[in-house]
């Protein structure tokens, strides 16, 4: 695969080392974009910096503006207010054939009248390139997404998974400086997603292209991108790795959006140098956190816990902390693992994962079991917003 | 079970009725071309005789001739000008008068013809004494009426191919480079290429048949194969007329079979592939 690219004027990145992208900070600066139809603001003054091979997602639920932010990129959507530059040069005011910026799309937009190669030539074409090194870039991205023998298909003649190959070929085909991509896994069933989504990521690692992508699948935002910016109405609530994302959100809206999560809202009862504790009416003992954190004695925070850090167990831990009792209401058994929903002695519930390290192991566990739940002093994290 | 069976045998004659009210007249007609004598309703036997006259007679191929003219650069004009008001009222967003635009565009469907031939008619009499040119009536001005006609149909045809079209073709055309009107003659219209085709088909059909208006703005000059064939009606129905009925009549259902056979096969050719797709 590294021989089909050799004629590709962007330097292949080291492929392999996900966080390490050394590169130029600032490749594409989104410099306060804001997007308003007929008064409703869909992106609301957005500013971030994307380097340069990065993969970037757009992370965030149903009509937040993320499909706007990348429209603009595209050229597609004029911002109200706001600068795009991209590798210096300021693209705010170019039109979509004007930037070196391509799309794929959700639905693939491939041409039902042309076939594969003709798709992915037409790019190519509208740049004046001559025949032969058209054919042969062509040739060399059909093998680079392994559609070589499909060549000369109609997009009609193809199933899903090939249709969204050809169109990543024919976003790549003209060697963009930016890769836009839009949901690009929504088409597909999901199996073949999991698959495709490293897929993917490979053929944009190795090729280097700068990518920003748009998606409100958690998962695939995990599995592909760099870095993530949760969006909520038309502005980036965080923005950080996936791990980052996942282990230390920073807002109730992040910690519930990523994944699953127990929050148990409660006050700052002592706030020492290098350990609070916090007050939650909800549990009998106030939690122990083995860390400082920005805040005052009875300020109002939220402790965000995620099932799996939780260990459950028949008999009291001998922790003096972070322990309570309840009983087992309901099991959901996924095979691997087992979500146990506990409805702790004060009322509240909460979701504990179990790993079925062994097996049949989720049978000590039953209904209406008494139990156990602990947690590690750094498991958690006190969220102030 | 007997209940369905008389449904069926009440829909099957229903069916047989509404069938014969629409095909019995056409029937009639196509056997008694063939009829020897020349009065229309007794069958003296089989002839082509008519035929041959109908070759003959100048008067109704010259006619026929120009109608086919005007047909075609009517069927020309409409698709050309139906296009570019499709796109300028699915395209362009929300333009002042966007509304009344698109109403005015389609207002000749509903409007009575003989007020569009009038109206017509006036038009090309007062452009003739306000301007002094010769705006002569003939072929021309029953090519402009036919024209501000069929062109509603077309539009309609069109657009509504066009508001279905999935924009993101048009904007990925775009975003690999392609300026809007290349992308106008590179996707849009290879893609509506078939809603050309048949409002291009609908435009030639409905001038070939149109009196009314051909009836205002024609001139001694340019007598239409419908106003002839009217004119002769009144006089006593020739069995010419019927002759040349029947071959209108063939040559249409021959156009519109072939058409529908390719179509067809096109699209059972498509699903196959899709399936065979779907399945790898
Ligand atoms: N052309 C438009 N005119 C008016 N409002 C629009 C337009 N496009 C988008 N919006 C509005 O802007 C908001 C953001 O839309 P956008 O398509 O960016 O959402 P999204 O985050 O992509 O959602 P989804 O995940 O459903 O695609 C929505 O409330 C939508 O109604
Ligand atoms: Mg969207």
């Amino acid at each position: 695969m590294t021989s089909a690219i050799t004629s590709t004027p962007i330097p292949a990145a080291t492929p392999g080392g996900k966080p390490d992208k050394r590169g130029v900070d600032d490749y594409l600066v989104i410099d306060t974009v804001r997007k308003e139809f007929d008064g409703f603001v869909a992106v609301d003054d957005v500013s971030i910096n994307i380097r340069k091979g990065e993969i970037f997602a757009l992370l965030g639920a149903s009509g937040c503006g993320k499909s706007t932010l990348l429209r603009c990129l595209a050229g597609f959507e004029k911002p109200t207010a706001g600068r795009i530059v991209l590798a210096g040069a300021d693209v705010t005011d170019l039109p979509p054939y004007l930037r070196p910026i391509n799309m794929m799309f959700q639905s693939y937009a491939l041409f039902p009248h042309l076939t594969v190669e003709q798709n992915i030539a037409f790019g190519l074409k509208q740049d004046g390139m001559a025949k032969e090194p058209c054919q042969r870039r062509v040739d060399e991205m059909l093998n680079l997404v392994q559609m070589s023998k499909f060549a000369k298909r109609k997009p009609h003649q193809l199933s899903g998974g090939q249709q969204q190959r050809v169109a990543l070929a024919r976003s790549l085909a003209k060697s963009p400086k930016l890769l836009l991509l839009d949901e690009p896994m929504g088409a597909l069933d999901k199996k073949l997603r999991s698959q495709m989504q490293l897929e993917l990521v490979n053929i944009i690692e190795t090729l280097g292209v700068t990518c920003v992508m748009v998606t409100h699948d958690q998962e695939e935002a995990m599995t592909m991108a760099n870095r993530i910016a949760v969006m909520e109405a038309g502005r980036f609530r965080q923005i950080g790795s996936p791990d980052e994302i996942y282990e230390q959100p920073n807002s109730r809206y992040t910690a519930e959006f990523i994944g699953s999560v127990n929050l148990f809202e409660g006050k700052i009862d002592k706030d020492e140098k290098d350990f609070v504790t916090i007050a939650c009416p909800t549990l009998p003992d106030p939690i122990y956190v083995a860390h400082g954190v920005t805040g005052f004695t009875g300020m109002d925070v939220a402790f965000a816990l995620r099932p799996e850090k939780m260990q459950i167990s028949k008999t009291e831990p001998a922790e003096p902390h972070n322990k309570a009792h309840g009983i087992i209401e309901d099991i959901a058994y996924f095979g691997d693992h087992s979500v146990y929903h506990i409805r702790l002695d004060r009322g509240t519930k909460v979701m504990c994962n179990f790993v079925n390290q062994q097996r049949w192991a989720s049978e000590g566990f039953t209904w209406n079991d008494p139990v156990w739940i602990s947690w590690g002093d750094l498991e958690g994290v006190v969220l102030t917003s | 079970m007997s209940n369905a069976t008389r449904t069926s045998k009440w829909s099957w004659l229903f069916l047989g009725f509404g069938f014969f009210f629409l095909y019995a007249p056409m029937l009639s007609l196509i056997v008694y071309s063939f009829n020897e004598n020349r009065l229309v309703t007794v069958w003296s036997g089989f002839s082509t005789k008519w035929y041959g006259a109908l070759m003959q007679d100048d008067q109704m191929l010259a006619a026929a001739w120009v109608s086919l003219r005007i047909a075609f650069y009517t069927a020309c004009a409409s698709v050309v000008l139906g296009t570019m008001a499709a796109m300028v009222m699915t395209r362009m967003r929300g333009f002042r008068g966007k509304t009344l635009f698109s109403g005015m565009i389609t207002a000749p469907l509903v409007m009575p013809e003989v007020i569009t031939g009038l109206s017509l008619l006036l038009l090309f009499v007062s452009l003739s004494t306000w301007t002094g040119l010769d705006f002569a009536r003939g072929m021309t001005t029953i090519w402009v009426a036919h024209v501000t006609l069929c062109m509603a149909f077309v539009t309609v045809v069109i657009s509504s191919r066009l508001a279905e079209l999935d924009r993101s073709l048009e904007e990925a055309a775009m975003d690999l480079g392609a300026n809007r009107v290349k992308v106008f003659f590179l996707i849009t219209l290879p893609i509506i290429s078939p809603a050309l085709m048949s409002g291009w088909l609908l435009a030639f059909t409905l001038s070939l048949d149109d009196l009314v208006l051909a009836s205002f703005v024609s001139g001694p000059s340019s007598t239409t194969l419908p106003m002839q064939v009217f004119s002769s009606a009144r006089m006593g129905v020739s069995p010419k007329i019927n002759a040349l009925a029947t071959i209108l009549i063939v040559g249409v259902s021959t156009i519109g079979v072939i058409g529908w056979y390719f179509m067809e096969r096109a699209e059972r050719r498509r699903q196959a592939e899709m399936q065979a797709a779907a399945k790898q």
